[in-house]
């Protein structure tokens, strides 16, 4: 079996871990001829995170037999950690089933993989109905805009504006995106549409993977999961599904 | 007349008294001689340098209900903390790290007999009663320090003795592996605090250990919990012991859980205490501090044996009745007891929680404010989408 996948610089798998580790302890990552993927959600299932790795991404990427390896990510963390940004990483697996991740010139190492214990996970079957995109510093903005007064974020979005608002006991907060702003440099709508999703959750993610995307694709439908998506350079994508919250 | 809790105190006051005149002699000595129920006990005072040493009455025989909680369901208040009383406490003071040495090795021998074990202790001293009991803690009976101790030769519980030779095993994995072989939750937390499980041995304050136990067998208990199917009916069930009022209602979601607790202080005002965990665990340590360890042990308990998942609202409400505190023993032991009580059915949480308020005289609106389960359960999961 032969698999190595090489990356020119770290800060691709920087961003991977990063994200996952806002979701999980332990994670799997699946191999194939087309590249790395990996989908997990959190112990709750409030969250999920589908990454697509593709091929055409690396420098250097080989893979003739499906491999699936499980890591712990603190640990794979830490290591990752140890490269300066202009380092290569490559990763493979040893015949004794170790992970081996060599780090620009001179630095190599062997990790520890974990038995995975993943099942497969699907993916939520949504139309969405409405889809905006932020550059990634206003989002970040907006959310902390709006947990000032409030543990949740609501978007409303009509074909020419989007609303982001949020109340909580103190007060309430609005942030309006109108259509041609460069703040967002899209926006579709199907159907008017309006949800409330966790900031804790979205907080998170976005601090994890928002400085390297240049611009949050936000699509979901009223009382429907969010799915955000943030595009790596390098990374293909990262899709970031969260459930709303409903009043009942 | 209702009896407020300073009466209960005072009648149990009187009752230790009369007691200890009777007795006195027994208990005002440097010497004492009686079988150990087993139990030791590791004080919390001066950590990491503690106070450690064996408990036991003033006479001989079959002490074992003195010392062992799982079996107290059912008595009321003044006979338990007259058991607590009545044991004698020996100690000497050493540090937590490397519990070695003789005398500490033969505490693991106690802590490890099968049936009560003889003992003969001689203090540096005459034992002092403590005589007031002040219901901010657990009632102790007097306190000595232990020139020497003698303990009988005992046969030891097999399957402890086996996870203390193995010197390889975790202390986490210990405790487990003792859980599943049917060992009393009492007596796990006792060989755990006298440190006789893990690698790096150390001694844990009893009142650590306790909450250690029950938050190790619990949290296993839930990683198995939220790969069952989730629970298809909505569940209330009630039970209440010594001034202790709890109402559990389990209705369908993925695992949650949160424990309240309320109580009456000296001016009638209501004191709260709330702490919500889901999937994740807990991000701090609980306001309930040890009863939320305990509770949640008997809330897993339940959902496993059942090989189902659900979220689950404890309600603790504390009656002046509660006068002394007796231990965390009695919430683990009255949810357990709650739930092998039949369930009132219930068509939603709404009504549920209707139903678990009216046996309360806390109102409904009240524990709704401090609750986190409220707003959480409004937060749907990606599941539900799949």
């Amino acid at each position: 079996m032969v698999f190595s996948a090489k990356t020119s610089g770290s800060d691709e798998w920087k961003a991977v871990i990063s994200a996952i580790s806002t979701l999980v302890e332990e994670a799997t990552f699946e191999a194939t001829g087309e590249g790395i993927a990996f989908r997990g959600m959190d112990p709750s299932h409030v969250a999920l995170i589908d990454i697509a790795w593709p091929n055409s991404a690396f420098e250097k990427y080989e893979c003739d037999n499906d491999v699936k390896f499980g890591v712990r990510i603190d640990e794979f963390s830490k290591l990752i950690k140890r490269a300066d940004k202009k380092d290569s990483i490559e990763v493979s697996i040893s015949e004794e089933n170790l992970l081996l991740v060599t780090i620009g010139k001179n630095k190599k190492y062997k990790m520890r993989l974990i038995e995975s214990s993943a099942t497969d996970t699907p993916l939520p079957k949504i139309s969405y109905n409405a889809r905006i995109g932020v550059t990634s510093t206003e989002f970040d903005k907006i959310l902390g805009d709006i947990q000032v007064v409030s543990e949740y974020l609501s978007i409303s979005a009509t074909a020419s504006k989007a609303e982001f608002s949020g109340r909580g006991d103190s007060g309430e907060a609005v942030i309006t995106l109108e259509k041609g702003m460069v703040e967002m440099p899209e926006i579709g709508v199907k159907e008017e549409s309006t949800a409330t999703y966790s900031l804790e959750y979205l907080n998170s993610i976005v601090k994890a993977v928002g400085t390297v995307a240049g611009t949050v694709i936000c699509e979901y439908s009223t009382k429907m999961p969010l799915r955000l998506e943030f595009k790596v350079a390098n990374i293909g994508r990262i899709h970031f599904y969260l459930a709303p919250r409903v009043e009942s | 007349m209702k009896r407020t809790a300073a009466d209960i105190r005072k009648a149990i006051e009187t009752n230790w008294n009369e007691y200890l005149s009777k007795y006195g002699n027994l208990f005002s000595s440097d010497f004492i001689s009686g079988s150990s129920p087993p139990s030791v006990f590791v004080g919390t005072y001066g950590y990491p340098k503690v106070s450690v040493g064996p408990m036991l009455p003033p006479v001989h025989g079959d002490t074992t209900i003195l010392d062992s909680p799982e079996q107290w369901l059912g008595k009321s208040l003044e006979q338990i903390v007259n058991y607590r009383l009545s044991l004698v406490r020996g100690i000497q003071n050493m540090p937590v790290t490397n519990p070695t040495g003789k005398y500490i090795e033969s505490l693991h021998e106690v802590a490890m007999a099968s049936r009560p074990i003889d003992s003969d202790i001689q203090f540096l001293k005459n034992t002092t009663p403590v005589t007031s009991i002040d219901g901010e803690n657990p009632p102790f009976g007097p306190i000595g320090e232990i020139k020497t101790a003698k303990f009988s030769n005992s046969s030891s519980d097999k399957h402890i003795q086996k996870i203390y030779y193995d010197k390889d095993l975790l202390a986490q994995d210990s405790v487990l592996e003792l859980y599943n072989k049917g060992i009393e939750i009492s007596r796990i937390q006792k060989c755990f605090s006298i440190g006789m499980f893990g690698k790096n041995r150390k001694l844990v304050p009893t009142r650590w250990s306790i909450t250690a136990t029950d938050d190790i067998i619990s949290k296993s208990l839930i990683s198995e919990i939220m790969q069952f199917d989730i629970i298809d009916s909505c569940q209330v069930f009630f039970f209440n012991h010594i001034g202790n009022f709890f109402s559990v209602i389990i209705f369908p979601s993925r695992w949650m859980f949160e424990m309240q607790e309320a109580w009456y202080d000296q001016q009638g005002n209501i004191g709260f205490g709330s702490d919500f965990e889901d999937g994740r665990g807990l991000d701090h340590y609980p306001a309930t501090a040890g009863a939320h360890f305990a509770s949640r042990l008997g809330v897993t308990e339940y959902l496993f044996k059942n090989k189902v998942q659900a979220a689950a609202l404890v309600l603790r409400e504390i009656r002046p009745e509660y006068a002394v505190p007796v231990g965390v023993w009695q919430v683990r032991e009255g949810i357990r007891m709650a739930l092998k009580q039949k369930p009132v059915l219930v068509s939603s949480f709404e009504e549920g929680l209707d139903l678990a308020c009216k046996s309360l005289s806390i109102d409904k609106k009240e524990w709704i404010a401090k609750s986190n389960l409220q707003k959480a359960r409004k937060q749907k999961s990606i599941s539900d989408f799949f």
